[in-house]
């Protein structure tokens, strides 16, 4: 081949194309510096140990280790109940202005809210629920005399209710989950045809045998894959627990944070490994999600 | 009585009417088609049928048994959606299935009905796939097996072509109206494309802004449309005004020029001002042969459209298309050139309105 | 009958869901005017703003904010308009990068940034320094190395979301056509790229700005763990000591993201997107 005169202009063909990905080195230079290098530095340290070595042994330390087992499962407990809470209240919500029936400028004023929302978080979102259901905040303030005071005699914070704690971190998280599944299920909703109810109907349908044989199968993909997204979003949060529990909490992140602070673990390539664990959970959700993406790319269009 | 009949139905929404007083008996295996441009009701008199709206007043009888009021999922009828509407989380059998399963039929019953009904499609090989897997002219085939699957009483199809390429649209019609005649099934059939109406029906029914222009088989309702909105929308027409100078003879004066009309210019005086309509394809050259309503016409333009040439003519003032078919043999004037065209009196239609 | 208890009970979800939005704000907002024993008033705003503290810090977040959002179009819009024109085969490849922050959160990231960038580079099992750590960089007391880091890390923060904005609007407005018809009549690449693309992107470009501004402005888990005084952390420190200050703040950065994307649906007119720093 190499002496045909097809050399020529190949050889030139593969010059431009080097051309052709200069165009994207810039691009590509950020992302190895600032994203993979700092990945792959904490992957490779989770595999040594304080002296170099090569182990396992801090990969295995995840599993083993108290501290670092009950921060995993807090954690990925408040994300599995906000992700399902946030995905059924949204849904809910998404119904309601989809094919609930609520007037358009009902429909608008919520996706406007849910994309306030869903934005507003860190310190701010702890701060206003302190100043909600904190001890001394206006709703805790409103169901003491309304509710509690009135019908059982106790305060909301006798009933063992703190926001402190993983409830009340639950309750702050759902503000900004279920606006997302809000924003995400409208279109979704949006995507049932109409023909699909009717062709059910005229097949002898009933609305229930609707909806449980074909829009909650035809939903389902982008529900279970939103809330897969809600337990990233919610997995991955740090600012707003250290807000609200100062620490107190000890979920993934948290542990984290203090182990850049000040090494807890006395072990930094274990904090390393602990990083790479979160990740590789977040990795998964990304996969399962765009996994259900497809489905109702070709479903829903 | 007829099998099913509608009678009187008229359909509001709000202060306006989409379907005015619409009055139709169809026997039992008769194939009628709503013809009819965008907004004319044809869909919503279907809809109507199928359930999904309820007349303002009136009433459908379908059988012997009044299914006015009656919800969709009561009624047995089976009903083709521009748009397929195929389940897009089931599989083709199980799509056809569908129907059966929520009557609760049997798995052997399910199971047999959906083989005859994919054999009946020609979708042996793809009874597994997905409707995003198949082409559109499949999706809507799978679409019309699902509404057969129920052996339903009318088969009701909205537009059911309108999404397809144009050849595939010729050949599934031809399907469809050979599948309706094996079944023997009732079809009502909506379209806004006159060919497709008049190739595939027994009988269509032409309406306009929620009205029935003419009832008729294809054959009457081209070759003798009875209102200008009916022949301009069916076909394409000449249409001149023309003034009666004698009743008796039906003969007519058309901007100067002697027009011998036989269609009925009774009823009319001395006088009065009548449309007159001509298809173009009813216009020869006077060298063809025939010697009837012979006139001079000046040549403006000529367009090829295949097996047809179009000629525009100016006659007395007025444009006119003439259609002539095309052959090696044909020889035409030049633009700018007159000559003597020639109609039979019988192409002379005159309009109610 | 039937419909009508469908919109009463989509009626209650939505009453549920407005409370839950309004509620937090109302009490925020509610305890912010009551600096002032007895009466309702805008002292806490006064006092918060005055603080020459505040102001320094919120100074130093929106010019943050700014520069990342430059810095962001500048990648961004080229290396977009690049695979959309002439490499559709990195198409996966970017899009792949671009979802990569979804996957490494704030915390993690920041993490790896300082490992990386805060230890100097020595040639392996030697003493030998071959790079000084990137933190050290230090220009007239300024931390140059440090606001690279914050900056790179906002816009990877922000990456997922300027860049599905600005491709989305290339998309929509067909830039390979736009670019071939620009060409056709004579326009070179620079022309091309200032008079023709970015003005017909320019409601995506807000868009991702805005977007980029609003995970900025109030963000800190960067800030703190890179040691950078912006208004997060002073938000945050604040909140430790005083009361009714960090509440009209709160309000403040609820404000300022209500107009982010109060502006970002103005020009998209559809649904707003979402971004988060949590």
């Amino acid at each position: 081949m190499a002496d045909t005169p097809m050399t020529a202009p190949r050889k030139a063909s593969w010059k431009s194309s080097f051309a052709k990905w200069l165009g994207v080195a810039p691009f590509f230079l950020f992302a190895i510096f600032f994203i993979l290098l700092p990945s792959f530095s904490l992957l490779t340290g989770s595999f040594f140990d304080a002296d170099g070595n090569f182990t396992f042994k801090n990969i295995a330390e995840l599993f083993t280790n108290p501290t670092i087992v009950t921060a995993y499962k807090l954690s990925i407990e408040i994300s599995a109940v906000t992700a399902l809470g946030g995905g059924i209240f949204g849904f809910l919500l998404a119904y309601a202005i989809t094919i609930g029936g609520l007037p358009k400028f009902v429909r608008k004023a919520l996706i406007t809210f849910s994309g306030v929302a869903s934005n507003f978080a860190g310190v701010p979102l702890a701060f206003a629920f302190v100043a909600t259901l904190g001890r001394t905040g206006f709703v805790t303030a409103l169901l003491d005399v309304y509710v509690f005071q009135k019908y059982f005699g106790i305060k909301l914070y006798d009933t063992g209710f703190n926001l402190y704690s993983f409830a009340g971190l639950a309750l702050t998280y759902l503000y900004f989950q279920f606006p997302l599944m809000v924003l995400i299920m409208t279109p979704a909703l949006d995507g049932l045809k109409r023909e699909w109810r009717e062709a059910a109907e005229n097949l002898g349908a009933t609305a229930f045998q609707y909806w449980t044989r074909v829009a909650l199968p035809i939903l389902l993909p982008p529900i279970l894959g939103t809330m897969v997204l809600l337990f990233g979003n919610a997995f991955g949060a740090y600012a707003t627990a250290y807000a609200l529990t100062g620490g107190a909490l000890p979920i993934i992140t948290i542990q984290i944070g203090a182990q850049i602070r000040g090494d807890v673990l006395h072990n930094p390539n274990l904090g390393y490994a602990m990083a790479m664990g979160m990740v590789f959970i977040m990795a998964i959700s990304l996969v399962g999600y765009s996994w259900l993406q497809k489905f109702s790319e070709r479903w829903l269009r | 009585m007829a099998y099913l009949s509608i009678s009187n139905v008229s359909k509001q929404f709000g202060d306006t009417t989409v379907v005015d007083n619409f009055n139709l008996d169809i026997e039992k295996g008769e194939f009628v088609s709503f013809l009819g441009p965008s907004g004319c009701g044809k869909t919503t008199t279907l809809r109507m049928v199928a359930g999904f709206e309820i007349p303002t007043t009136g009433q459908i009888m379908l059988d012997g048994s009044d299914i006015t009021d009656v919800a969709p999922n009561q009624r047995n009828v089976g009903m083709i959606f521009q748009s397929y509407a195929l389940f897009p989380n089931m599989t083709v059998a199980q799509n056809i299935a569908f129907g059966l399963r929520v009557r609760k039929e049997t798995d052997d019953m399910v199971k047999q009905r959906v083989q005859e009904m994919i054999a009946l499609i020609h979708l042996e090989e793809h009874a597994n796939k997905y409707p995003f897997q198949l082409s559109g002219g499949q999706q809507q085939r799978v679409s019309l097996a699902r509404a057969l699957a129920i052996h339903p009483q009318v088969l009701l199809l909205d537009e059911p072509l309108s999404a397809l390429d144009a050849k595939i649209r010729v050949s599934l019609r031809a399907e469809i109206r050979s599948i309706q005649k094996s079944l023997g099934i009732t079809a009502i059939f909506v379209t806004h494309d006159q060919e497709e109406a008049l190739s595939i029906s027994d009988r269509v029914v032409v309406m306009n802004v929620g009205e029935m222009e003419q009832v008729g088989t294809p054959f009457e309702i081209y070759n003798f449309p009875k209102t200008s909105f009916v022949a301009n929308f069916v076909g394409s027409l000449n249409t001149s005004k023309a003034t009666v100078v004698d009743p008796a003879g039906g003969i007519l004066d058309m901007n100067g020029i002697r027009v011998h009309s036989e269609s009925g210019v009774q009823g009319k005086k001395k006088g009065d001002v009548v449309m007159v309509a001509i298809r173009p394809e009813r216009f020869s050259f006077s060298w063809e042969g025939k010697k009837e309503n012979v006139t001079e016409g000046t040549v403006e333009n000529i367009t090829f459209l295949g097996s047809v040439v179009r000629v525009q003519l100016l006659i007395g003032g007025i444009k006119f298309n003439m259609d002539t078919f095309n052959r090696p043999s044909l020889t035409l004037p030049k633009i700018g050139e007159k000559c003597e065209v020639t109609f039979s009196s019988k192409a002379v239609l005159i309009l109610d309105d | 009958m039937k419909l009508k208890f469908k919109s009463l009970w989509s009626w209650i979800w939505f009453l549920i869901g407005t409370l839950y939005f309004i509620l937090p704000l109302y009490a925020t907002l509610d305890f912010s005017l009551r600096m002032e024993r007895d009466t309702i008033g805008f002292k806490a705003y006064r006092v918060a703003f005055a603080d020459p503290k505040f102001v320094e810090t919120f100074a130093r977040s929106n010019i943050l904010a700014v520069i990342t959002i430059i810095v962001s179009i500048i990648l961004i819009v080229p290396t977009a308009y690049w695979v959309r024109l002439r490499l559709p085969q990195a198409r996966r490849i970017v899009e792949f990068i671009t979802l990569l922050p979804f996957v490494i959160p704030a915390i993690i990231l920041v993490f790896g940034m300082i490992r990386v960038f805060s230890t100097p580079v020595r040639i392996p099992f030697t003493d030998i320094i071959l790079i000084q750590p990137l933190t050290t960089l230090i220009v007239n007391k300024f931390h140059l190395g440090t606001y690279i880091l914050i900056v790179a890390g906002y816009m990877i923060l922000a990456l997922p979301y300027m860049y599905r904005a600005v491709d989305t609007g290339m998309r929509t407005v067909d830039v390979r056509t736009l670019t071939e018809a620009s060409q056709s009549l004579g326009a070179n690449g620079f022309t091309i790229m200032w008079h023709v693309i970015l003005p017909n992107i320019r409601a995506s470009l807000l868009s991702g700005a805005l977007l980029t501004y609003a995970i900025v402005v109030g963000e800190v888990v960067l800030a703190s763990f890179l040691g950078l005084d912006t208004f997060g952390p002073y938000l945050f420190l604040l909140g430790q000591h005083r009361a009714y200050e960090p509440s009209a703040l709160t309000f403040v950065a609820f404000l300022l993201t209500w107009a982010a994307m109060g502006i970002i649906q103005l020009v998209s007119g559809e649904q707003g997107q979402t971004a988060g720093a949590h």
